[in-house]
């Protein structure tokens, strides 16, 4: 029987990190991974991560991925695909289906990393094709370059559902409106606004009556629902889709750490039945570890490093580090592993209703309620200031653990300080140039630079731009608001693309003077 | 769930019982509900009397769905439920590799 120092299951982010730090100890390791590629959810990411540097912010998921899998690589990491792992046992067994026949193998340590996988929801309808998860609709587009429909409508206002719903319409969907049962958005304010700014109107409070549809989905109902999730009569709306996304929550794939025997518990905070881990993500049986989302729903950012928390015991563990060495590595990682687990969004803030900003601000109720901050709500935010000439406008709302854009400012404009969740602000005294490399840097596309008044009755509003085709210098359109109106024309005054935005152009928008702080995004068509 | 003289309130149908919920295996909502007031009281009984779960995806679409069927016919919280046992294999796999399965094959 093959041995090995540490077998991994899923070569995910959190499977991955941790190959990486046990094989940097000198370990020999193993991950097995089902999909025909590696990487897990990491090569769907088509966006820029939020966190700092160490969380490798403003980096696209995909990039991390093939980060890891390159350093993975060169420290001589065997990562088989197209294998599952088919049983777990007590004393450290793997059985594993490659190709056509089942191989035993054994671990001195293991590692389940096997993720997630998609909740649905049922309603008449539900099983007709075209009823996909959003997981299913990014693997399709961002792996397989399939477009999953024409005209979809998303249920779940999730971090998943808004991402997802914003690379559709990147890929050339259609998004007809954004459902969700709950009262308010669950995902980032940030994410909900780019999608909104797009024109897609979100109905929350708000499930899918049913599907239309004989041998595939023709429309899809929606329904107001009352406060025991029951659909309003009389408050039906229809939408005519090809396509119908949920992104509903998931849950962890924890089956084989069941199997094995390691002690479970269903924790409503972790979003499922998982195994208990201790600090180092060992679970109750020694030398069996869990890492990543299958231990409790949360980020990729997360999972990467309770991967390689859980890399680095398994190396203590036998002896491939010291003890003080590699506690404290694991300090450091814990450190990184804090800060992300800070602000509005924490996984302890679950459910809690937020009123206030750490700054003390009124939250936007409109964002919650909408997806957008409302014009009357925009200005009590640090990052909005109006001085002459071109300055950065950061429509940055919540408290989230994230802060490229400090760095991104050769000029030091913007200020976050210590405090990775605190709420960006603009810093008056320093002179912007409009490099627009806070433009660029901003995850969460919130940031704009405006000059509110060229002189000529104009305003220019420059903004990050991710679609295709790219508009040119000189192209007419319409401005849109945060909500997706259309409300005065807009010419293009440049775009910028550069090495250095990684893909995010800047787009420079000349509009009436009036629409300074509302305009925010550029359509390429006739005004009506 | 071990008290098996819990008394459940009658069965009454709803109007979308006809709704699959294990895709798999095609077994409506109103089949689960049925089973609990057969005496199905935990997912494991519901398993092996219905087969939810026991299908191509092996529980993936429907399980969280089944337990908070189960869980609202029985009155409880759906993470009073005990989930299913998991054993080997995790994924369908074909009898024919399976069956080569030996110990120590090298």
């Amino acid at each position: 029987m093959k041995r090995y120092d540490l077998i991994i299951a899923g070569a995910g982010p959190a499977g991955l990190s941790a190959a990486i730090e046990a094989a940097k100890c000198g370990m020999k390791v193993v991950v097995y991974d089902e999909n025909a590629r590696p990487g897990g959810q990491l090569f769907k990411q088509i966006h820029k991560f939020f966190g700092s540097k160490e969380h490798k912010a403003k980096i696209r998921g995909f990039h991390i991925g093939e980060e890891l899998l390159a350093e993975a690589a060169d420290l001589g990491v065997e990562v088989v695909l197209n294998s599952v792992v088919i049983g777990l046992f007590p004393e450290k067994e793997v059985t594993v289906k490659i190709d056509n026949h089942v191989e035993h193998v054994k671990g001195d340590t293991i590692l389940i990393a096997t993720g997630a996988s998609e909740n649905m929801v049922t309603f008449p309808g539900w099983t007709l094709p075209g009823v996909i998860g959003a997981g299913a609709a990014q693997t399709m587009m961002n792996l397989h370059g399939i477009l999953p429909g024409k005209k979809v409508l998303m249920l779940g206002s999730g971090n998943v559902g808004l991402v997802v719903s914003f690379q559709l319409m990147q890929a050339g969907c259609e998004v007809v409106a954004l459902a969700d049962a709950a009262p308010r958005v669950g995902g980032y304010g940030v994410h909900a606004s780019k999608v909104a700014r797009c024109g897609v109107p979100f109905y929350l409070s708000h499930t899918i009556v049913s599907a239309d549809g004989c041998d595939h989905v023709t429309g899809v109902t929606i329904g107001e629902v009352d406060k025991n999730w029951n659909v309003i009569p009389g408050t039906e709306k229809h939408f005519d889709v090809d396509t119908i996304c949920l992104a509903v929550g998931l849950s962890p794939m924890s089956k084989l750490c069941d199997m094995a025997g390691c002690e479970m518990e269903d924790n409503p905070a972790k979003a499922g039945f998982v195994p208990k881990v201790d600090e180092f993500g060992e679970t109750s049986i020694p030398g069996i570890y869990a890492a990543g989302d299958v231990s409790g729903i949360e980020e990729a950012s997360s999972a990467m490093i309770e991967g390689r928390i859980a890399g680095i015991a398994a190396a203590i563990r036998l002896g491939y580090i010291s003890e003080a060495d590699g506690k404290e590595k694991i300090a450091e990682q814990e450190a990184a592993l804090n800060g992300l687990r800070q602000g509005m969004f924490a996984p302890g803030m679950r459910g809690k209703m937020i009123t206030e900003t750490e700054e003390g601000v009124s939250i936007s109720q409109n964002l919650l309620k909408h997806g957008f901050v409302a014009d009357d709500e925009i200005e009590r935010f640090p990052g909005i200031t109006h001085s002459k000439g071109i300055h950065p406008v950061i429509e940055c709302t919540q408290n989230i653990p994230c802060n490229p854009c400090q760095d991104a400012c050769p000029k030091h404009c913007i200020k976050i300080g210590k405090n990775i969740t605190a709420l960006p602000a603009v810093d008056e005294e320093q002179e912007c140039i409009g490099c627009g490399m806070c433009v660029a840097s901003c995850s969460g596309q919130a940031i704009f630079l405006v000059n509110e008044d060229c002189g000529d009755g104009t305003a220019e509003i420059t903004l990050p731009y991710e679609f295709l085709p790219l508009p040119k210098k000189g192209d007419k359109g319409v401005a849109l608001n945060r909500k997706g109106e259309q409300v005065c024309s807009a010419e293009v005054a440049d775009v910028r693309s550069a090495k250095a935005f990684d893909h995010t152009s800047l787009l420079t928008m000349k509009v009436p003077k009036e629409y300074a702080m509302k305009a925010r995004f550029f359509r390429k068509e006739e005004a009506v | 769930m071990n008290d098996r003289n819990r008394m459940l309130a009658p069965f009454v149908p709803q109007p979308d019982d006809d709704i699959i919920v294990c895709r798999c295996e095609e077994i409506t909502k109103g089949e689960i509900r049925r089973a609990v007031h057969d005496g199905m009281f935990t997912l494991t009984e519901i398993r092996r009397y219905l087969r939810t779960g026991m299908g191509l995806c092996q529980g993936q679409t429907c399980t969280k769905l089944v337990k908070g069927i189960v869980a609202r016919e029985l009155g409880v919280r759906p993470d009073a439920l005990e989930p299913a046992t998991g054993r080997a294999p995790m994924r369908p796999i074909e009898m024919r590799i399976l069956a080569q399965d030996k110990e120590d094959a090298e």
